[in-house]
């Protein structure tokens, strides 16, 4: 079957199976290793926040496990990249599971969603494979016939727990 | 006993030790006993309990602790648990409560240890003393606050806290000073992670100038320089092996304390020009109203980069936060990392050193992943049979000892860490 890219149409902004189709294809983009074009599916003010209490409210004045805008995340793949990353020296291997979705919110006047959906990654490295899972809340713009990500917030259930390094978003 | 005084000095000389230091679970339970159960070791800060009924749960060497402010506007530590079964009382890592109770018979106690009261008292005779100080939840043998760290000694003799920092002490002093009100807060959250090494590997490596341009080569432009680490900088440090990145790196100043294990590596000389925006003119101008121009000046430039306070607790300058080394066993550490913010800082600069300590110290940050990942192949390496030994003799022929009889130094030797081992062996051959 053939994926649906971030230029595939849709009929509403709120329409499911379109905004199904834009997550499962999101986090295919992550375990491909394709995360320059990862970053690009984010608006040029959009962010990727994994906070590290639960219910954290506060980005900008608590810590994070991840709170990127998009030079950040450049940052972040450009060294990723890099020929001597020891802590990526094998790659960790990633895989997502992509459920339970739901729209919460549209917002038809800004062209935005609210999708909340459970996640489950996998990342194998050097004999040790983990599982992290959680819940993500995208906030989605439609930018021509596709969706941009304004917010990508990762919840972890274990998110206040003490991690092993952690090299790919979830 | 195995690891009599002699065995153990024979396995630390003045530039290398024997590698059974980071793998041997019984060197591990004499280090939990002889080095954390005796020597000063940081608790917590006292921010993070602000008011009467806060409290924090900590682990010292093997002890459960908490840290609590009392109703008497004190800190105290004492022991998490149970005077009655031995059960731990407070089981959330922070907390609020106006006293702490037993889930398991409901015994209660005051935050300061003591026993509050007993469930059922009717139960027990005549001559149970319900103010036995043993029916509490017991207090530390000793504890110190200094500028809001909080130091405890499970061992009721020894130096006193100020005896035992010594001049490393003017570390806490230079980042609590850069706060305009004088005091940091360490409450806005924590970045905890863990690495299957021993718990020295990450206490020797906040002091390390050496590693930086190898184990962090991925975050170096080919420009030689960092990503930025601050807001409106374009770039970070310049870090380089070659040519004049590593001439500035090699005037840092290196210093040990081979009484105490403290150490610390210099800034590189700062740049004169001040940052000129907004947020930094106010800051500073909040600084300069409490110090004057010469003194806030001086506050700005640091002159310590990385201080390692022995044995588990680290501060950084530049990124600023206070670390803390929690051992787990021989081969497992966990490590937390609290952002420090300056009370009477502007809200905005606060939240930038926030925001780019994420990048540089969380789990999945930039900077300390490849860290844990040269801390796992030690790990991994430390049992091979080619050499009993781990080398730190980088300058230590040029090592000069300052008026205090400690090790002084420059740049990128392993003077930090022959101090720190200097420690180690004053603490573990001592009898008694």
């Amino acid at each position: 079957m053939q994926l649906q890219s971030a230029e595939a149409t849709a009929g509403d902004v709120g329409d499911r199976r379109a905004i199904e189709d834009f997550l499962v294809y999101e986090a295919r983009l992550l375990d491909d290793r394709q995360f320059e074009e990862w970053r690009d599916l984010f608006t040029d003010d959009g962010h990727y926040w994994v906070p590290l209490a639960p219910g954290q409210t506060d980005p900008e004045g608590e810590p994070s496990l991840f709170y990127d805008d998009k030079t950040i995340m450049a940052t972040r793949f450009e060294r990723l990249r890099h020929p001597n990353i020891h802590s990526q020296s094998p790659h960790h291997r990633t895989c997502h599971i992509i459920g339970s979705v739901t729209v919460d919110e549209v917002d038809a006047s800004k062209a935005e969603v609210t999708v909340s959906s459970n996640m489950m990654m996998t990342d194998f490295r050097m004999k040790v494979q983990r599982l992290f899972s959680g819940r993500v809340m995208h906030r989605l713009r439609r930018v021509g016939t596709g969706y941009k990500i304004v917010l990508k917030r990762v919840e972890l259930i274990n998110c206040d727990d003490v991690f092993e390094l952690i090299a790919v978003p979830f | 006993m195995r690891y009599d005084p002699e065995v153990i000095r024979s396995l630390v000389h003045r530039d290398h030790v024997h590698r059974s230091l980071y793998l041997d679970p019984e060197v591990f339970d004499l280090e939990m006993e002889r080095i954390f159960g005796r020597t000063w070791v940081y608790v917590g800060h006292d921010s993070l309990v602000p008011k009467p009924g806060d409290y924090i749960t900590v682990r010292v060497g093997k002890q459960p602790l908490v840290m609590s402010r009392h109703t008497d506007g004190q800190v105290y530590v004492i022991f998490n648990s149970c005077g009655h079964r031995g059960a731990i009382v407070c089981n959330d890592e922070r907390g609020h409560a106006g006293i702490f109770r037993c889930c398991y018979h409901g015994w209660t106690f005051k935050t300061n240890g003591d026993l509050d009261a007993i469930a059922m008292r009717r139960g027990y005779g005549k001559d149970f003393d319900v103010n036995d100080r043993a029916l509490g939840m017991g207090r530390v043998p000793r504890m110190e606050n200094y500028r809001g760290f909080i130091f405890a000694s499970l061992s009721p003799k020894g130096p006193s806290l100020e005896e035992h920092l010594g001049t490393a002490k003017d570390s806490i002093d230079e980042l609590v000073d850069r706060a305009p009100d004088g005091e940091i807060d360490l409450s806005a959250g924590v970045h905890k992670y863990m690495f299957r090494g021993n718990w020295k590997l990450q206490l020797e490596n906040t002091v390390d100038m050496y590693h930086v341009p190898f184990s962090h080569e991925s975050s170096v432009s080919r420009s030689g320089r960092q990503f930025s680490r601050g807001a409106g900088q374009s770039a970070g440090s310049a870090i380089s092996d070659r040519g004049s990145a590593a001439q500035r790196w090699e005037q840092r100043v290196a210093w040990g304390s081979r009484a105490n294990g403290h150490s610390y590596a210099g800034h590189q000389p700062v740049a004169e020009e001040l940052p000129d925006t907004p947020t930094f003119k106010a800051y500073f101008s909040a600084l300069e109203q409490r110090h004057g121009r010469d003194r806030a000046l001086e506050i700005i430039r640091p002159k310590r980069h990385n201080t390692a306070f022995y044995p588990n607790m680290t501060l950084q300058a530049l990124n600023q936060h206070v670390r803390v080394i929690v051992p787990v066993a021989v081969d497992r550490t966990e490590v937390q990392v609290y952002p420090v913010r300056f009370k009477g800082a502007p809200k905005e600069m606060n939240d930038s050193f926030v925001r780019h300590l994420n990048l540089t110290h969380s789990a999945a940050s930039l900077i300390q992943t490849d860290d844990l990942e040269c801390f796992r192949r030690c790990q991994s390496g430390l049992g091979a049979r080619g050499s009993e030994w781990v080398w730190f003799a980088r300058g230590v022929d040029t090592d000069k000892e300052d008026e205090r009889g400690d090790y002084l130094n420059n740049g990128t030797v392993e003077v930090q860490q022959r101090a720190q081992y200097a420690a180690w062996l004053r603490l573990m051959s001592a009898e008694g």
